[in-house]
């Protein structure tokens, strides 16, 4: 009876497994040949340059702003903590389209800053520091919150024990808070990025060009169909997927170790 | 010359204390648990911060205003002692030493003396995170002592551990109290211990307040309180 549960239990996960891996299928659907002519080719490995590259500098930006915060959060009183943590999932929890259109007007040439930021020729609408700045705003919080985990993990007397060895609050930073934190913040970024490289909904409104891989798709989807949507779907979960998914399970693995 | 006079106030309890210590000595700071000894050590390494009150040592003011940590010229082990599990035991040991003074003749002579004196040579290049408690507390004496502090503050220390290594650990401690000079403050409730390690004066805590001082000869004799004169009974 008991050895009968474990397989009744076994094969319930394999029928779970194989329903949320199903969707993969999808690139054996009957739906013709793949077109990849220069018209689908072109602007296709532009959005994966584009996407590849202005997500990588929201990154830097992420983690060189975020990472500083999260350590203020990490040392603030439960009560501070709590309005940083409900400030910060604000940008998560607004539905992505309606961030882009408050991106659009608070940044677009209605916006006093973004008026400002115009004067200075620097444009905020379908620019490359329009779609930089859309990344940073979805993907910080994710990457805060995630970090402020990661920092709160590390033992809090062992950076007073490497204080006590004389090493300033910076050194204490680099030499043990982050090298014991940085699976975790690892995590975080890796959140941010997915995130960040497949955002749609906010990226169509702030920045159609210069288009990342998630508007080009949609732009393929509408202008040729299916057929020339699936090569570049395959190089956007080459790209978006085996990062946050490696970095997860090596810091599954060290959890269970 | 190390002074110590401050108010804390911590919960139900609120420590008191006036205490001074001249250069190479040592004293035991003795009391049941939760009397305030390890608050006291605390706000001496600046770990926890007190109301008011004032502490020195030599001509450094450590309070007020609170000194940072990293420039507190004090070593403090715990109970824990707080070994980096990301680096290895020599990497451990070394870590407060500056770079230019690491390569120095006597520094590297001074490191390889607590290798020795603490039979460190088979851990050297193990992972601080898999030895066991008994050689972590070994290499977080041994991390302390690398800097030469002149303040050394040990709370509970030794807690835990099998009585030979106790015995060793107090003999060495007490062996470089003489020879290198540094001064030393102990906590402990185990007045055998305390006894060993500070043979010459104590310092009583009761409810955060100190109710007696003296040689451990003085307090045996005649205990001031009840409670010391259980606890200082033998089992």
């Amino acid at each position: 009876m008991r050895i009968e549960r474990r397989w009744l239990s076994r094969i319930g996960s394999a029928v779970f497994a194989a329903a949320l891996l199903y969707p993969f299928t999808a690139f054996f659907a009957r739906i013709g040949p793949w077109q990849w002519g220069p018209e689908v080719r072109d602007p296709a490995l532009a959005s994966v340059r584009v996407s590849l590259l202005l997500t990588s500098l929201a990154m830097v930006i992420i983690v060189v702003v975020g990472t500083p915060v999260a350590a203020y959060i990490v040392r603030c009183s439960s009560r501070e903590r709590l309005v940083w943590q409900a400030l910060l999932l604000i940008p998560i929890l607004l539905p992505p389209l309606a961030l882009g259109i408050l991106l659009t007007l608070a940044f677009g040439p209605y916006g006093s800053v973004g008026a400002w930021l115009e004067h200075y020729g620097i444009v905020m609408t379908n620019s490359a520091t329009a779609f930089v700045t859309t990344q940073v705003y979805v993907g910080m919080g994710y990457y805060v919150l995630g970090a402020v985990a990661a920092l709160d993990a590390v033992p809090y007397m062992l950076q007073k024990h490497a204080a006590l060895l004389g090493l300033t609050p910076v050194k204490v930073f680099f030499r043990v808070t982050l090298p014991l934190s940085r699976l975790g913040l690892a995590v975080a970024l890796s959140l941010a990025w997915v995130r960040a490289v497949g955002e749609f909904g906010a990226v169509v409104v702030t920045a159609y060009y210069p288009s990342g891989m998630p508007v080009q798709l949609w732009v393929n989807l509408q202008s040729f169909g299916l057929p020339a949507v699936m090569p570049l779907l395959v190089v956007f979960l080459a790209i978006a997927l085996p990062f946050p998914w490696l970095i997860h399970v090596l810091a599954q693995r060290r959890r269970h170790a | 010359m190390l002074k110590v006079q401050f108010n804390k106030k911590r919960r139900e309890l609120n420590v008191s204390v006036s205490l001074e210590l001249e250069q190479g000595e040592a004293l035991g700071l003795f009391g049941a648990s939760g009397a305030g000894k390890s608050t006291v050590l605390a706000c001496i390494a600046g770990i926890e911060e007190p109301d008011e009150g004032l502490i020195e040592l030599e001509k450094l003011r450590l309070f007020p205003p609170s000194l940072p940590l990293h420039k507190r010229p004090v070593g403090y082990l715990t109970q824990d002692p707080g070994l980096f599990p990301h680096l290895s035991v020599k990497e451990n040991i070394c870590f407060g030493i500056p770079r230019n003074q690491g390569q120095g003749k006597q520094q590297l002579d001074w490191i390889a003396t607590l290798r020795e004196r603490l039979r460190l040579g088979p851990l050297w290049n193990a992972p601080a995170a898999l030895i066991s408690a008994g050689q972590a507390r070994r290499v977080g004496l041994a991390r302390m002592l690398a800097r030469k502090p002149p303040l050394l503050l040990l709370d509970e220390p030794f807690a835990g551990l099998d009585r030979q290594l106790v015995r060793e650990l107090i003999d060495d401690l007490v062996f470089w109290n003489r020879t290198i000079g540094f001064s030393m403050i102990a906590v402990d409730h185990q007045a055998e211990v305390l006894r060993r390690l500070c043979p010459r004066q104590a310092v009583v805590l009761e409810q955060g307040q100190i109710i007696q001082r003296g040689t451990w000869e003085e307090l045996c004799s005649s205990p001031g309180t009840p409670l010391l004169r259980s606890l200082l009974a033998p089992l």
